[in-house]
């Protein structure tokens, strides 16, 4: 071996280390582990928490779409706090803070609330647009729910079991309603799941956007569908 | 005679040295033990120059107090002019030194220099990777992280579990019975002061024996070992066939040590300082600790013991390896050296490597510890739900949820606790799926309390579709013949 050649690249690279100029080793600032309760990186805390059910950037997760901006155009950030310090009783939305027996602190959450919304709110992503709003307090005609779901919904969707045919799945499975709130499907019909394929409110029968009260219409009937005892696994069996 | 001739002169003649080196320089080696076998004696002790250089640079900066400790490495990575390769060097350094000795040793073994008349030599050795590993340990609880936090408690309750005296030595290691101010300080001392000084002189008295005994020559097949021919034999050659120590064996060891520095400093720019990790606070829960990469295997082999055993195993087991290591020469004294004649010593030595090895690389991983935030932080892969009914959807929901994921991996990410279940449609069908969810099994809690139905039967919708394209899904052979039966027409 080339012994000079050898004490050459030594010499080398105590250069560049003692120039420290992009040694891969070297520690960048914040590299070390910070205590779980003082992160406020959003990414961090995001994919650290939220990521498992909502997806990696928002999207294309089990639960809800939260990067969808029609999404984030609707609802408002105290509705987010909340339901992220005291989850969804009686969903499977869990709560996070520390306050409600989670593990995040109040200024974490604020950290998640503002980063969603300079990430995926847009100002202009429902400008103009008569689109219904998030919370209602207004009482649903399931009746009349069941014609909007025909009109507006049927064509993608079935009711009862699944038929292989349909473009999408039944949406009134009786343990799918049981496990979702009406506040949940009223936000998945109006803001939609670009993600997944589902339209929001004005295309889910193009010309003909729903209105408040279609939203809450067809959100009453679904709720009208849920069963006494839903997920008995043998229902022919009582 | 010029001024700096005499200046020498003057020293000379009061400390007498030149005799001595240059005897232990020129003394005559057998010709082929400067071979490229005999370096790492030579490299440990350079790397353990390196450690106390750095040490004491670190020394300078570092301050033991549980408070400071953790701030004070902060400042070395960040703040401090090439801190941070400072902290890579000793890091690295340790991590090679160790590896070096381990090196050293194994070849030692297999080379049978630790017979007749190297005994001594041997025994000391032990004492000294007894000791480079008691640096190593006692460096990573200076670090002082959660994994020097944690690592040491668990280092205290293996001594705690020493009958009687336990307590009394927990009291010893810690300066009390918790983790505390007086804890780091002991640590400190012994890592920079009684450590080091045993080992130092225990290094100064083992290579003055290689010198005074010689290196070991080449081992032979046939060429065995007496107490009272050996001496004469080694004598013999030595002087017949042998080099001069300096410079004809000596290059190949400077070559070799100049080599590991190098390689130790390349880690450290490449890989960096290890650490620190997250602050040393029990009340962090968010943590899975681990030691550094020697004491790794420990920790595997205590996971896969059952509980029972741990004790026994922790207790008994070191001081019968270290037992062993030391009478294994006053045993093994004789005989033959050669690796041809010594099947037995060979066989030991590659199955302990192996072992080794095996329960380095499985402590890497954590197989058997759930990983706690996946339930939370790791998305169900895309593709499984993208194209899945709302039920199936809200079936993954469940399985995140109820923190299945914890110790289920789906699409290579999740807990290895219980078997990933990317195929499990392949296997199970769904009763044996519902069956497996309710009443658990196979070391799976029963989950049929802690699911209601519907919950239930959204998480076996969604573990229904986990299966490869084109396979089929596992089937109950009995719904197929009562089918057949009743297609098959009745007579
Ligand atoms: C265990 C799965 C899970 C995790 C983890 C999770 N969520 Fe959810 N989240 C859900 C489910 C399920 C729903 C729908 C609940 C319902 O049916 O109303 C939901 C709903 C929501 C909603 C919408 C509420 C509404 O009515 O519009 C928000 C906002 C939300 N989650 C935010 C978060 C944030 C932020 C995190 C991370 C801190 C998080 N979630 C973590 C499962 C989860
Ligand atoms: C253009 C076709 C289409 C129309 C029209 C449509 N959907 Fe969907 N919907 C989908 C698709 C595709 C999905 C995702 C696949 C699936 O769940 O089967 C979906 C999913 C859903 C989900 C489940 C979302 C989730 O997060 O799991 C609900 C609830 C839903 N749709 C309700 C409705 C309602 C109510 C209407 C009528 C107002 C409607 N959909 C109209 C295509 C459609």
């Amino acid at each position: 071996m080339n012994v000079r050649g050898f004490c050459g690249s030594i010499l080398v690279l105590c250069g560049i280390a003692s120039l420290g100029c992009n040694a891969p080793g070297k520690p960048t600032a914040g590299a070390e582990a910070v205590r779980p309760d003082e992160v406020k990186n959003f990414s961090k805390l995001y994919s650290q928490n939220c990521a498992g059910c909502h997806g990696a950037d928002g999207q294309h997760g089990a639960a809800l779409a939260l990067a969808n901006p029609v999404y984030q155009a609707i609802v408002d950030e105290g509705t987010l706090r909340n339901v992220i310090v005291n989850g969804e009783p009686g969903t499977l939305m869990p709560a996070f803070a520390q306050s409600a027996g989670g593990m995040l602190t109040d200024d974490q959450v604020n950290a998640l609330v503002s980063g969603m919304r300079s990430r995926w709110y847009h100002a202009d992503a429902v400008q103009g647009l008569d689109v219904p709003p998030f919370k209602t307090d207004k009482q649903g005609d399931a009746a009349h729910g069941q014609q909007v779901f025909t009109s507006h919904c049927a064509s993608c969707h079935t009711t009862g079991v699944q038929q292989q045919n349909a473009k999408a799945s039944s949406i009134t499975d009786g343990s799918y309603l049981a496990l979702i709130s009406d506040q949940s499907l009223r936000a998945i019909i109006i803001a939609g799941r670009p993600d997944i394929g589902h339209p929001d409110w004005r295309s889910a029968q193009p010309g003909h956007p729903m209105s408040d009260q279609d939203v809450t219409d067809v959100v009453a009937w679904m709720a009208s569908q849920r069963q006494k005892t839903p997920g008995q696994p043998y229902p022919s069996q009582p | 005679m010029s001024r700096i001739k005499r200046l020498y002169n003057w020293f000379e003649m009061r400390l007498q040295l030149e005799g001595p080196v240059k005897d232990a320089a020129l003394h005559p080696v057998p010709r082929n033990t400067a071979s490229w076998w005999y370096v790492f004696g030579s490299a440990a002790t350079t790397l353990l120059m390196l450690q106390i250089v750095t040490g004491i640079l670190l020394g300078l900066v570092y301050v033991a107090s549980g408070s400071e400790a953790w701030k004070t490495l902060d400042e070395l990575n960040h703040q401090l002019y090439l801190g941070w390769f400072l902290r890579a060097m000793h890091g690295w350094g340790s991590n090679f030194m160790v590896a070096v000795v381990l090196v050293h040793m194994a070849q030692v073994f297999t080379f049978g220099a630790y017979k007749f008349p190297r005994e001594l030599t041997w025994i000391l050795g032990v004492f000294m990777l007894l000791m480079t590993l008691g640096m190593a340990f006692t460096g990573q609880v200076l670090r002082f992280d959660q994994d020097a936090y944690w690592g040491l408690g668990i280092g205290a309750s293996i001594m705690s579990r020493v009958p009687v005296i336990g307590g009394a030595l927990v009291d010893l290691l810690l300066g009390g019975p918790i983790i505390g101010g007086a804890t780091l300080s002991r640590f400190f001392a012994l890592h920079v002061f009684v450590i080091p000084g045993t080992l130092l002189l225990f290094t100064a008295v083992h290579i003055w024996m290689v010198l005074k005994l010689g290196i070991n020559d080449w081992p032979m097949p046939g060429r065995v070992v007496r107490r009272n021919t050996y001496l004469q034999e080694y004598h013999e050659l030595s002087h017949k066939d042998g080099v001069p120590f300096v410079p004809d064996a000596l290059w190949k060891d400077l070559f070799f040590s100049a080599a590991i520095l190098a390689a130790v400093a390349v880690c450290a720019f490449v890989f960096g300082p290890y650490g620190p990790g997250g602050q040393p606070d029990p009340t962090i829960i968010q943590t899975a600790p681990k030691p550094d990469f020697f004491f790794l295997w420990l920790y595997a082999v205590l996971s896969y013991l059952p509980p029972s055993l741990e004790t026994p195993f922790v207790l008994i087991a070191p001081v019968i390896g270290i037992c062993i290591l030391l009478a294994l020469p006053l045993v093994a004294g004789e005989g033959e050296k050669s690796w041809h004649r010594r099947p037995v010593a060979i066989l030991v030595l590659v199955t302990v490597a192996v072992s080794w090895g095996i329960f380095t690389h499985l402590a890497t991983f954590t197989p058997w510890s759930p990983i706690m935030d996946a339930w939370s932080g790791d998305p169900v892969p895309p593709k499984l739900i993208h194209d899945a009914s709302p039920l199936v959807r809200q079936g993954a929901v469940v399985f995140q949820a109820k923190q299945c994921r914890n110790c289920h991996a789906v699409g290579g990410s999740g807990g290895m606790r219980g078997p990933a279940l990317d195929t499990v449609a392949v296997r199970l069908t769904e009763d044996q799926l519902i069956r497996q969810v309710l009443q658990g099994g196979g070391n799976m809690p029963a989950y049929g309390k802690n699911l209601s139905p519907p919950e239930v039967t959204a998480l076996v919708r969604f573990l229904e579709t986990l299966k490869p394209d084109g396979q089929p899904p596992a089937i109950d052979a009995t719904h197929q013949e009562q089918k057949a039966q009743n297609a098959a027409p009745q007579q």
